[in-house]
């Protein structure tokens, strides 16, 4: 039978951005895929030359548009590393509660798109959305926007957190962990849900580790690698969680790990409240402050994303980076899409795209 | 029951002073449409076709204000804001933008929620032409009007209205969903012959925008 070909995107309803697929059909079967990116390519990496540091941040909180936190805070830790600068010890804490939140917005959105990929209507979407919200309430409250936040500044953050910001943290992490854990009931007692996720998209780990693929995915094929673990930053040393894994490396686990990584970032938020001291002394260094003062060694620095794990490369100049690379998990994770996917029925092709949770601007830069 | 009847045509429906006023409301409608067309009423007869569409393109309009279906059709961070106008904060439909279709050919309003890379302009360009008339554009953020932070890149249009026709502008980065709500509700008023062309301007084309 002769192979018939498909285009899947560049617009497409379930590729999460601007993601072309070509795909070989024969008869319901995907026998080759082939991956095109670059449709959002807005050469980040050549602007960042003619940026001076603190310019930057707008640009990196727009590759993961649903961690914009993540970005911008990898991307200045690694100007602090490159300056020799010093985190207040409060701004540490406060920004890993804002990176915990950040986190579980993110898992969010995962769990409700991957829901409506699946033919399961609006009823995850919309209530994931509805908790998401009222953690970019939160958040607007604390930084002043909605979705970027542009919030991080060298040794601190933009501005002094709201008086109530403890009560205000204790009160959303609770509402959180009542509302998601009503979420179980209606994913998996779903035969539906459970039928078209389990078992569909298996990465090894042998696969896993061959591929390069990083962030839940990986955890799910039953690799304990978390970088707030293996390679603590801030104050993740001090905090108790443990990081989740699953061993059948399928759609179900991806979702399983996605689910108990929000409860670990719950009791993570929790930790770090307690732990943090009452004196409000978050505020960072104004932008224009900065002296030219960089050493010239190269600095990489990574960090644990919601989409995996964070790479930055950067070449120090005086005033702004000489050369910068950013490497997101996001990337390998769509490169392992056409080694899995062959053989696979061509309905499970959107299960595996919703469970892998890419950004198409992640990717491209 | 009475009013199947009256359908059909089995029982009068209407009394006599009914049918005088319907006349009389006829007659009112036909003439104002005429003093819109500067027709003389000699060629009352001959332009009867042009009267019909007079009338109906009220009736027109306003169905077509009621009832927009936007494209799903999302490029970058803004589609995440354009996700969350249909979420339950702001619930889109109460105001007529029912369903988000995935193909162009069942869609009346095009938002362009991101930046329009080289590569993608000629893509966006050919879902617009696959839309059924009469169809609307909306540049959605600070990328979609004029570039935005991208705007010295080497693969950025810069705007969508180098290519597209666009009606409303929403501007922000990304817009509050609010904005997008207050932008399609001009769209929406628009449609509907509300406004005149240049008392209100877009917010991209008015002039006072500098000012600000």
């Amino acid at each position: 039978m002769p192979l018939t070909r498909i285009n899947v995107g560049p617009v497409h309803p379930s590729t999460h951005g601007v993601l072309h697929f070509v795909v070989d059909m024969d008869g319901d079967t995907i026998r080759h895929i082939e991956t095109h990116v670059g449709f959002l390519h807005r050469g980040v990496e050549k602007l960042c030359e003619t940026r001076m540091y603190m310019q930057i941040p707008s640009y990196t909180e727009k590759f993961d548009y649903l961690a914009p936190l993540a970005w911008d805070d990898l991307y200045v830790n690694t100007v602090e590393k490159v300056l020799g600068l010093e985190v207040k010890e409060t701004a540490k804490y406060a920004r890993m509660i804002l990176l915990e939140f950040q986190r579980i917005a993110s898992h969010l959105v995962f769990l409700g798109t991957l829901c409506n990929d699946l033919g399961q209507m609006f009823t995850m979407f919309m209530w994931s959305f509805r908790e998401r919200d009222s953690i970019l309430r939160f958040l607007e409250d604390v930084t002043g926007g909605r979705m970027f936040y542009v919030n991080i500044r060298l040794t601190g953050l933009n501005r002094k957190l709201p008086d109530d910001f403890k009560e205000h943290a204790h009160a959303l992490a609770d509402s959180l962990e009542t509302k998601i854990k009503g979420y179980k009931e209606i994913m998996e007692s779903n035969p539906i849900f459970v039928e078209r996720t389990k078992g569909v998209g298996r990465i090894t780990s042998k696969q896993a580790v061959e591929y390069g693929v990083s962030g839940h995915a990986l955890r799910a094929s039953g690799i304990e690698y978390d970088i707030r673990k293996s390679n603590p930053y801030y104050k993740y040393s001090e905090m108790k969680f443990k990081v989740c894994t699953e061993t059948a490396g399928d759609a179900f686990a991806r979702y399983k790990v996605r689910y108990n990584e929000i409860f670990e970032s719950i009791s993570i938020i929790r930790q770090a409240l307690d732990a943090m001291p009452d004196d409000n002394n978050v505020e960072g260094m104004p932008i224009k402050l900065i002296s030219p003062q960089a050493k010239p060694d190269i600095i990489v620095n990574n960090s644990e994303m919601p989409r995996g794990e964070g790479i930055i490369y950067l070449v120090p100049d005086k005033q702004r980076p000489y050369r910068i690379y950013f490497r997101s998990g996001t990337y390998t994770n769509a490169a392992v899409l056409e080694h899995i996917c062959e053989g696979i029925k061509y309905a499970d092709l959107f299960t595996i795209l919703g469970s892998m949770d890419l950004v198409a601007a992640d990717i491209d830069k | 029951m009475p009013e199947d009847n009256a359908e059909h045509g089995t029982d009068a429906p209407y009394t006599s002073e009914q049918f005088i006023n319907a006349e009389k409301e006829m007659s009112y409608l036909t003439q104002k449409s005429l003093q819109k067309a500067k027709l003389s009423g000699n060629v009352m007869f001959t332009k009867m076709g042009e009267i019909a569409k007079l009338a109906a393109k009220p009736i027109k309009d306003w169905g077509r204000t009621n009832s927009l279906w936007p494209l799903q059709f999302g490029l970058a961070c803004c589609a995440i804001e354009l996700m969350a106008f249909g979420s339950p904060r702001i619930d889109a439909e109460r105001k007529g933008y029912l369903l988000f279709r995935a193909t162009p050919r069942q869609c009346d309003v095009m938002v362009v929620a991101g930046w329009v890379t080289k590569s993608m302009a000629p893509r966006i360009k050919r879902l617009y032409e696959q839309m059924s008339e009469p169809r609307y554009v909306v540049s959605f953020g600070e990328c979609a009007t004029s570039g935005g932070p991208w705007y010295e890149s080497y693969n950025i249009i810069h705007g969508i209205d180098q290519i597209l026709p666009v009606d409303v502008y929403a501007v922000g980065c990304p817009p509050r969903p609010e904005n997008l709500f207050m932008a399609l509700i001009k769209l929406q008023d628009k449609i509907r012959g509300d406004t005149n062309g240049d008392s209100e301007k877009s917010i991209s084309e008015n002039i006072k925008r500098n000012e600000i």
